[in-house]
């Protein structure tokens, strides 16, 4: 990978960010009545709303007030939330690492399976197991995430008692350490497995594309007929089909959160979602102003990692 | 068969994840054990004093004590204060204090803090007694450290039931003195006398209380630790009581109710205390400040609109009365029985709409022809504001009223907005609101009617209705003290009211309260519910 | 197009698109009741005059559903006209013009794949008010990155093309010759993604309904869902059938999409971008 691309790649985050703040304040901007009714949540009182007015230089020409706006957000001001009394950023990153951890188990858990189930798929193409495999990611994937949580709280949970319907721990035991790691692994179970059902398909997809393509090229046959034993040959297959699965992670981290928040407010899960759902209900703009550009940001920064990453991985990248 | 992949990783995974059941059933919890209690909303904060938001009152009024108690019966007892004398035909009382109380800091508690309490905090900020106080309290004496005296400016009758946790919870001076008792960071990390003193607060997840070791009531509480936790969706608190996750629920919906109370591993009790009040009954407010709203023919025709049998049926599932009269029939000496109320009857709000001015002219929406203060064509439409909680009362409101020609637009908004936006910006049509009656019409019906009472205090006379005949009947029942007399007086009051309809009364809204049967001990008809519950590991 | 129905897939997809379309269009006829109105008893299981039982306040589950269906895909063909034709237009201009235009062009097209649909919506839903028209326009102006790629995709191997030189040099005009030449040929591979793109407008207005930003004036199959939250254990209907109509729709426009990708590229195997 070479400096150069480097440069360029990260030169591409620049209309990235740039559009994701444009598209914001012309929200703001668009939204009926003052656009400080957006910026403070629509309520408040008369200082709170002069103190918002001068914070983002509302009595300055538009485009001035686009560069404040920005240079806001770039400095890691997501604005202030009139209901809660405190700033966006700090509400976020109370809720956050609680979404982030059902978020990247169900990114494993359903990468893992993907490329098993994809895998198996490819090995058989076009026979039951394939057309199955390729069903059920389907249907995993067309399955709301909210209505597989319901599904799950009433059969798996309460139907057998085994796995809880709320929270990330046991209420009952102030648990330390390990056993405290049990206890939320146990409480993850459930929504990360409905959150992870929902992002199978495409991983599953990807990789039994790239492994029927691979299986089919010179490099394989060569192998083939070298001797290989056929489990190392899939093997040899797989390592080329992986890469599309790490470059499309930047684009499923969008949907991870959506799907996440949705999740979230089945299991009562204390994360994003609860506050998600309780600034709709109070209008606190503010607050899902910040939520959009914390998202957006996030799929701004993976994206470029993985794609960096797959310049690494793969030393044969060059940037077109 | 060649394998690619062991899927031993995802079998660990899963065996981890079936270990903590087993691992969780050999700890016995000592004494009392750790009580699970499921809240609906983050309270934001644990201040009582400063509200009477239920979310708040449901989580913190263990952490604190009133100057008295309520028993079952609605009747006082001895809580901070030990003893008390009623003098001067009602207009002063004296309270002597326990000696041995301390803050959870183990700061003594004495008189001031009682003072400082009403004056600085309850008298400002906690709506209902703010309402009903504030312009009859002449002053507040502590003539030693032990002793409390009320001095009114009229003989005042109701005050010994509103000395509870939920209407006067006494916060300690120490703490709150010389800040602003709505931004000090106590309200986070609250110090009480209470049977349980706070621990954590996590944010959208939970709160933790522990067993306050020296707490004044000898013996108690039997339980070592209370979890309040988090569950905004009623269907999943349900499911996490049956789930054997938590111990208690605040309220349980309708249609739960016969299967929990046939199941051996649940107890159901219903009550009319609410964690922000008592009696409370479910109004339709209008906002006579708006044209549309002002003629008493468009209000009286939304009455009859409104099928109340159909609330009770739909969202109460029969848990509830139909409210026949203005105040409920909890408070059975003041409740007017008889009155005319609005019956449900569709042709006869269509004929009022008609008399108005507001015309059916084929489309759905019925428009202004001739209305004061409204343009000709303009379309008989109308907001309607109510908690996310209440969703199913917009939807009937959108239904019913739909049907004789107006539209409703339903705005749900949450407590922490749907106040200001009512009762200091004034911004709606009508609303619903659970307005509690509290245990005397003086703490909590008078704020809906007495026109002092119109904002920006939430959840005051949100229809900014006037009138100076009930301010004068309101004011003189106050200072009444034999109830045969005051019950006339209210009596008077209900029936104007029904003829000016400011207001529409839906439903009385008991509660039914539903725990674990392993534990016991709940006293459901106060916010110090689990002081004496305990429960079996 | 009478070859995707020779594929199991395609048929099933086929079928059950052209049947929920169906639905949805007679919805006002086929539902026996106003979605809104109280018409039973409430929380009924399913039986001969509620089918699929009725809710909380009485109505009727199926005809909820079927109006909750017409909603869905209202919002999915409104979603997908605007992306289209936008897609259609970005995608050209690049293909065509090239060079600085071309480079423009695509990093607006990234600039925009990243945003955050269902955020943005709820940002939008939350100022402007509930409304189904924002919701098609705010997710219409961000779904047609996708549907753009593969037009770019296709003209720049159509620029370089005879056919098209010649279509020039007659005096064709640049916009006559995408909508002769560029589109038909981009069609195939554009209709699977448009078929991708509604089925994930599907479930995101599901979403928004599901957190409380339907319209309240529309029956939507997300506010169903959330509705029978509060009954799962009396009414296990409420929560089951809403939710099945929403994996079925997606389901069928899946499938779809993959019989037209399986058509449009006979050589690969299906793939296709479920987001």
């Amino acid at each position: 990978m070479s400096p150069r691309y480097l440069l360029r790649r990260l030169a591409h985050v620049v209309p990235a960010v740039a559009g994701i703040l444009v598209v914001a304040f012309v929200v703001i901007q668009a939204a009926p009545g003052d656009p400080v009714l957006a910026l403070a949540g629509q309520h408040g009182d008369a200082a709170y709303h002069a103190f918002i007015r001068q914070k983002f230089g509302l009595d300055r020409p538009v485009l001035e007030q686009l560069l404040v706006y920005a240079g806001n957000v770039i400095r890691g001001d997501l604005g202030h939330s009139w209901v809660h009394g405190r700033p966006v950023a700090s509400l976020v990153a109370e809720r956050l690492p609680a979404t982030l951890l059902l978020m990247t188990t169900a990114l494993v858990l359903s990468s893992l399976a993907g490329v098993l189930l994809g895998v198996a798929a490819a090995r058989r193409a076009d026979r039951p197991t394939d057309l199955g495999v390729r069903l059920a990611a389907l249907v995993g994937y067309a399955t709301p995430s909210f209505w597989l949580a319901q599904l799950a709280a009433l059969t798996l949970a309460l139907g057998t008692g085994l796995f809880p319907v709320q929270g990330i721990s046991d209420a009952r035991r102030a648990w330390t350490g390990w056993r405290h790691a049990l206890d939320v692994l146990h409480h993850l179970a459930l929504p990360a497995l409905v959150l992870a059902a929902n992002e199978l398909a495409l991983t599953a997809r990807l990789v039994r594309a790239g492994v029927v393509d691979a299986l089919g090229a010179e490099y394989i046959r060569t192998a083939r007929a070298k001797g290989l034993p056929e489990r190392a040959v899939v093997r040899h297959a797989l390592r080329n089909a992986l890469l599309p699965v790490v470059t499309v992670i930047g684009g499923r981290v969008g949907m991870l959160f959506t799907g996440a928040v949705l999740v979230e407010t089945v299991f009562a899960w204390p994360g994003l979602g609860q506050l998600l759902l309780s600034s709709v209900q109070t209008r606190d703009t503010p607050v899902l102003l910040g939520l959009f550009l914390l998202v957006s940001g996030a799929v701004v920064v993976t994206n470029l990692l993985t794609d960096v990453a797959y310049a690494w991985l793969d030393p044969r990248i060059r940037y077109e | 068969m060649t394998r690619l992949l062991r899927p031993t990783a995802l079998l660990n995974l899963a065996l981890l994840l079936v270990i903590p059941t087993t691992v969780g059933a050999q700890t016995a919890p000592a004494r009392g054990g750790t009580l699970v209690v499921a809240i609906s909303a983050d309270p934001g904060h644990l201040n009582p004093a400063i509200t009477t938001s239920g979310a708040t009152h449901a989580a913190a009024e263990l952490l604190y004590n009133g100057l008295l108690g309520r028993d079952e019966r609605g009747e006082p007892t001895p809580e901070l204060a030990e003893s008390w004398t009623i003098e001067q035909n009602g207009a002063a009382y004296h309270f002597r204090l326990r000696p041995d109380v301390r803050w959870h800091d183990g700061t003594p508690f004495t008189s001031a803090d009682v003072k400082f309490t009403f004056e600085e905090v309850l008298l400002k900020l906690h709506a209902r007694t703010r309402a009903s106080m504030s312009g009859v309290l002449a002053g507040i004496d502590t003539p030693d450290i032990r002793t409390v005296v009320f001095r009114f400016k009229q003989p005042y009758a109701p005050l010994l039931l509103q000395l509870d946790a939920t209407e006067a919870p006494i916060i300690p001076r120490h703490v709150y003195q010389g800040s602003d008792p709505q931004t000090n960071p106590a309200n986070l990390q609250p110090v009480g006398t209470g049977p349980f003193r706070f621990v954590s607060y996590r944010k959208g997840a939970e709160i933790r209380l522990a067993r306050n070791p020296t707490y004044f009531k000898p013996g108690l509480p039997h339980l070592d630790a209370i979890v309040m936790r988090v569950i905004p969706a009623a269907g999943t608190q349900v499911l996490a009581l049956e789930n054997g996750e938590v111990d208690f629920l605040w309220a349980v919906p309708g249609p739960d109710q016969s299967r929990l109370r046939t199941d051996a591993r649940f107890r159901l009790a219903q009550t009319s205390y609410h964690p922000g009040g008592s009696n409370c009954i479910m109004t339709v407010g209008f906002n006579l400040q708006r044209p549309l709203l002002t003629d008493v023919r468009v209000r009286r025709a939304i009455g009859h609109a409104l099928d109340r049998e159909a609330f009770l049926r739909q969202v109460l599932f029969g848990e509830g009365r139909v409210a026949a009269a203005p105040i409920s029939s909890e408070l059975a000496w003041a409740h007017a029985a008889g009155l005319a109320m609005p019956a449900f009857d569709r042709a006869e709000a269509e004929r009022l709409l008609d008399a108005a001015g507001w015309k059916k002219e084929g489309e759905a929406t019925r428009v202004a022809r001739g209305v004061a203060g409204v343009a000709d064509g303009a379309r008989l439409a109308i907001d309607f504001l109510h908690f996310p909680a209440f969703s199913k009362y917009g939807e009937l409101m959108r239904q019913h009223l739909g049907a004789v020609g107006i539209d409703v637009t339903p705005r749900p908004l949450e407590p922490a907005v749907f106040a200001p936006t009512v009762f200091k910006d004034r911004s709606f049509d009508t609303n619903v609101i659970s307005y509690c009656n509290g245990p005397d019409p003086e703490i909590g019906v008078r704020r809906m009617y007495h026109s002092s009472q119109i904002g920006p205090a939430p959840f005051t006379n949100a229809a900014a209705y006037r009138n100076d005949r009930v301010d004068a009947l309101f004011d003189q029942a106050g200072r009444t003290v034999e109830r045969d007399r005051r019950s006339a007086l209210y009596r008077q009051i209900q029936e104007i009211v029904v003829q000016d309809l400011p207001y529409f009364w839906l439903v009385e809204t008991p509660t039914t309260r539903a725990w674990a049967a392993r534990c016991d001990g709940f006293r459901p008809w106060t916010g110090l519910f689990a002081e004496a519950a305990s429960c079996k590991p | 197009m009478s070859e995707i129905l020779r594929t199991p897939a395609g048929l099933a997809g086929g079928a059950l698109t052209v049947a929920l379309l169906l639905l949805a269009a007679l919805a006002p006829v086929l539902a026996p009741a106003d979605p809104f109105a109280s018409v039973g008893a409430p929380l009924m299981p399913p039986s001969w005059s509620h089918a699929l039982g009725t809710d909380d306040l009485g109505r009727d589950v199926y005809s909820a559903i079927l109006h909750g269906t017409r909603t869905s895909l209202v919002v999915a063909l409104g979603v997908v006209a605007i992306a289209a034709t936008l897609g259609v237009f970005v995608g050209a201009v690049a293909g065509f013009r090239g060079g600085s235009v071309d480079e423009l062009l695509m990093r607006g097209t990234e600039a925009v794949q990243i945003m955050p649909r269902f955020f943005l919506a709820v940002i939008v839903v939350a100022l402007f008010g509930p409304g189904l028209d924002r919701v098609v326009l705010v997710l219409g102006l961000t779904t047609w990155p996708a549907i753009a790629r593969v037009v770019r995709a296709e003209t720049l191997s159509l620029a370089r093309r005879e056919f098209v030189d010649a279509a020039h040099a007659l005096g064709a005009t640049t916009g006559r010759v995408v909508v002769r030449h560029v589109l038909p040929n981009a069609l195939p591979t554009a209709l699977v993604v448009i078929s991708l793109n509604a089925a994930s407008v599907i479930l995101l207005e599901a979403g928004l309904g599901f957190i409380g930003l339907g319209d309240p004036r529309a029956m939507s199959l997300g506010y169903l869902a959330s509705n029978a939250q509060r009954f799962l254990r009396v009414a296990w209907w409420m929560a089951v059938f809403p939710g099945a109509a929403i994996a079925l729709a997606v389901l069928a426009l899946n499938l779809l999409g993959d019989a037209l990708g399986d058509l449009a590229n006979p050589r690969r195997p299906s793939r296709g971008r479920p987001a």
